[in-house]
């Protein structure tokens, strides 16, 4: 039924817009993180999103119909941003290399902060549209009664 | 008159309807999941029109293949053939990744295909109770 599917692609959204606020969780945790388990300055993470059809392959009638042009949506990267390391003079910090410089990550906060605003106002989207889906087949019930 | 049945076009035009709403609504929460995708564009179900024009020429395009035929459903069949179009949204605003979903637009039809949804199911019921009155013969 239409409304399932539509439940679903708000549900995908949901666990994407988590995915990327658990991302942004750790960007804000990591600020300050010089060391990592791969070495070096901990890096900036970032969720790649891609609009994926529903699936539903296999049968010929799902492949034929128009419902197919409505798109889900799901993380498929996280990408690591290719930004150079904030360096900052501590000559006496453990990880200062020979000059005296840290890599510190190449977060910024403000940055993260936006991006976690972004997240939330999304995520709000879809839970109204789940809950339109949802009131509207519920309408639709009460045809019974 | 032709033949309608109990029901006739009022019943299948609101079914219609809600099953053209199911899949506006299937839509927007499409667009809604990808409003931060780069490189997505918005799509809309377009319906209006056909139903409105399968309303008007239902009588003389009704489904029979002999003009001496009788229709059974009479306009009713030309409205069951509406499918509606699958159409990208022209959207004036697009961001630099290529994503044309307009938030503030998306959730306003939203609302607004809500309430549509919501009047047509209260109508089809109160088309239901008359046809249960008129059953019963008694108020």
């Amino acid at each position: 039924m239409d409304f399932f599917t539509s439940m679903d692609i708000s549900a995908s959204a949901l666990a994407a817009e988590r995915t990327r606020m658990n991302l942004i969780s750790s960007n804000l945790a990591n600020v300050n993180s010089t060391r990592t388990a791969e070495g070096g300055p901990y890096r900036r993470k970032d969720a790649v999103f891609t609009a994926t059809p529903l699936k539903e392959a296999g049968s010929f009638g799902a492949a034929l119909s128009r419902a197919n042009d409505a798109r889900s949506v799901q993380v498929t990267q996280v990408n690591e941003d290719p930004r150079p390391p904030r360096m900052q003079y501590e000559p006496g910090h453990p990880d200062a290399d020979p000059n005296g410089y840290v890599a510190y990550p190449n977060i910024n906060v403000v940055e993260e902060m936006a991006d976690m605003i972004t997240a939330s106002r999304s995520y709000e989207a879809n839970i109204t549209a789940t809950n339109a889906a949802k009131s509207m087949a519920l309408k639709t019930l009460d045809l019974l009664r | 008159m032709p033949v309608q049945g109990i029901f006739g076009t009022t019943v299948e035009l609101l079914g219609k309807t809600l099953d053209l709403r199911a899949k506006r609504q299937t839509m927007i929460s499409s667009n809604l999941a990808n409003v931060e995708t780069p490189g997505y564009t918005p799509t809309d179900v377009s319906f209006e029109s056909q139903l409105k024009s399968a309303l008007k020429g239902g009588a003389k395009d009704s489904g029979v293949t002999n003009p001496r035929h009788i229709p059974l459903k009479g306009r009713a069949a030309s409205l069951e053939r509406v499918q509606g179009d699958v159409v990208e949204v022209d959207t004036r605003t697009m961001g630099p990744d290529g994503n044309g979903v307009e938030m503030e637009t998306e959730m306003g039809r939203l609302a607004e295909n809500q309430i549509m949804y919501n009047a047509s199911v209260q109508l089809l019921g109160k088309k239901f109770d008359e046809l249960k009155q008129a059953i019963r013969g008694t108020l």
